[in-house]
């Protein structure tokens, strides 16, 4: 790799350990992956945040990397927590929120603006063609595909090595000839809701493993393609799509999807379909402003039912500015959850053995990482669960 | 017997000599590998119940979660890491995990030539591991 001067003054270490460090990681896997250069990213996005999913581990190296004066040179971001500051905390175990307060305490040592979300995308209007190092694959396929800005999927500790230095190794994805589709795929069938376009991301992460995909049939609702972006980054190493038109010419490699593609998709993830679920969740990714309105006139005037609970997730920015919707939804007995989701906290300590969501990613890990059957429905309808009078 | 040399590449710069381990299973070091004593405890692996600490750990590649990355970092520093790791195929959590735990690593070495048992010498400023002695049987 071509290094300017201060990038080789900073892998000899004159500025230090963490920079030092940082600066190896970024070279190295630029090497690794072939590139000729670093190049210089407008934010980063780390993950690993959540002590559910970390544990013990990284506590003592994100210390070490504070210790040592490690500070971010871009605006940075976090992935969600393990609880949020107002419920979870409460009925979690103290030890739990001990772990999680020194973890986060690294990270803000470090300059991290604590944004816990997994859509940093709702913080502030992205450029397009501004190269980014962002961890969380979710929001990596919505960046690149919806918002055009260029990512490659990041993993926690190289995306913080990116940030601590304001560069990422030029590769993959942030090349342009690498960011040209090389699959078509045709949906012969209407997307009625966003749980079909988690099911459909699901279907083809499984099929098209890294390939760029043209998808026909989609609609221009940001919202739908963001639940296409999480199911299909879940099960595959796709980075990005492109929403094409039906005139688009054939590609070498065509994939056409049916009604019963779908159909069986969902059929998988549910796999509790006919039992009472003990959570119904939204806001996997964490919900947009619209989606917070869109949940607050669905329970508008009515009453989450006794032994169901009914979580919202999304940032503390969002959960700020949709105040009117935030408080219909509490009047009907909902809890709006800032900066946490279920997959990354304790639902199985919190007695959940069945969730119900609109997610087709939380569907997909909740039997393992939550350790909980799966309900997939679109929102109307598990809100219609959630909910009586 | 003669050394038998295998040519690779540097990953992270370092010299050791210790006993091989070898798999020609993938490891993840988040949940395959307990953080507290260096043992595999991923089931159905073939290295199931053996310790890493001081070894020449010889494997194709890792997987699983970046976390893996950090385990490596915090066994290093309970003094429970390989001396040095030998992959065939180098992937950015095992990378990222040797930098920062500072453990030698090189890759694009054929592993199979190695055997659980043997005596090797990793000179990772060269990239290459040298065979000193078979494993007695």
């Amino acid at each position: 790799m071509q290094l300017t001067r201060e990038e080789e003054r900073i892998l000899s270490g004159e500025q230090g350990w963490a920079n030092q460090t940082c600066m190896k990681i970024l070279v190295r896997l630029g090497e690794l992956f072939g590139a000729e250069k670093l190049i210089p990213i407008t934010s980063a996005h780390v993950s690993g945040i959540s002590y559910k999913t970390l544990g013990d581990a990284p506590i003592e190296y994100l210390k070490a990397m504070a210790d040592a004066n490690a500070e971010v040179k871009v605006k940075t971001t976090l992935n969600p927590q393990s609880l949020d500051p107002e419920y979870l905390i409460r009925k979690l175990p103290i030890e739990l929120r001990n772990k999680q307060l020194k973890i986060l305490k690294q990270f803000d040592r470090m300059g991290m603006t604590e944004s816990l979300t997994c859509t940093p995308y709702y913080l502030g209007k992205l450029r397009r063609g501004s190269h980014m190092a962002w961890a969380e694959s979710s929001a990596v396929v919505y960046a690149n595909s919806v918002l055009g800005a260029w990512t490659n999927r990041e993993g926690g500790p190289s995306a913080l090595a990116a940030a601590i230095i304001g560069k990422t190794p030029d590769y993959g994805i942030h090349k342009a000839e690498n960011r040209q589709p090389n699959c078509l795929v045709h949906v012969k069938t209407d997307l009625r809701n966003e749980t079909e376009y988690g099911a459909l991301g699901i279907h083809l992460g499984r099929l098209l493993r890294d390939k760029i995909p043209i998808i026909q049939g989609l609609q221009k609702d940001n919202d739908r393609l963001k639940q296409l972006s999480a199911a299909i980054a879940t099960t595959g190493m796709t980075n990005m799509f492109k929403a094409g038109s039906t005139t688009e010419r054939k590609k070498t490699e065509t994939v056409e999807i049916e009604s019963n593609d779908l159909k069986r998709t969902i059929e998988e993830l549910n796999t509790a379909s006919n039992k009472k679920p003990d959570l119904v969740f939204i806001g996997c990714p964490h919900c947009s402003y619209a989606e917070m309105e869109k949940t607050a006139q669905l329970v508008k005037g009515k009453k989450v039912k006794q032994g169901i609970e009914l979580w919202v997730c999304t940032s503390c920015h969002v959960k700020e500015a949709a105040t009117d919707a935030v408080k219909q939804i509490e009047k009907s007995g909902g809890h709006v959850l800032a900066g946490v989701c279920t997959v990354v906290s304790w639902t199985e300590k919190l007695g959940i053995r069945t969730i119900m969501t609109n997610s087709a990613k939380t569907a997909y890990y909740a039997p393992t990482l939550s350790k909980a059957d799966a309900i997939l429905a679109p929102m109307e309808e598990c809100l219609k669960t959630a909910l009586q009078g | 017997m003669k050394p038998v040399t295998l040519k690779g590449r540097v990953i992270v710069e370092g010299h050791c000599q210790a006993e091989a381990l070898v798999s020609l299973k993938p490891i993840s070091f988040l949940g395959g590998v307990d953080p507290a004593d260096g043992k595999i405890i991923e089931r159905k692996h073939d290295l199931c119940g053996m310790c890493i600490k001081d070894k020449i750990l010889c494997f194709p590649h890792g997987h699983g979660s970046t976390v893996g990355s950090y385990v490596l970092y915090s066994l290093a520093k309970k003094g429970l890491a390989p001396k040095a790791i030998v992959n065939q195929t180098a992937d950015p959590v095992v990378v990222v995990g040797a930098i920062i735990a500072n453990v030698p690593m090189i890759d694009q070495v054929d592993i199979k030539k190695i055997r659980t048992g043997d005596t090797v010498e990793v000179d990772a400023c060269k990239g290459l591991a040298k065979i000193l002695r078979r494993r007695e049987t």
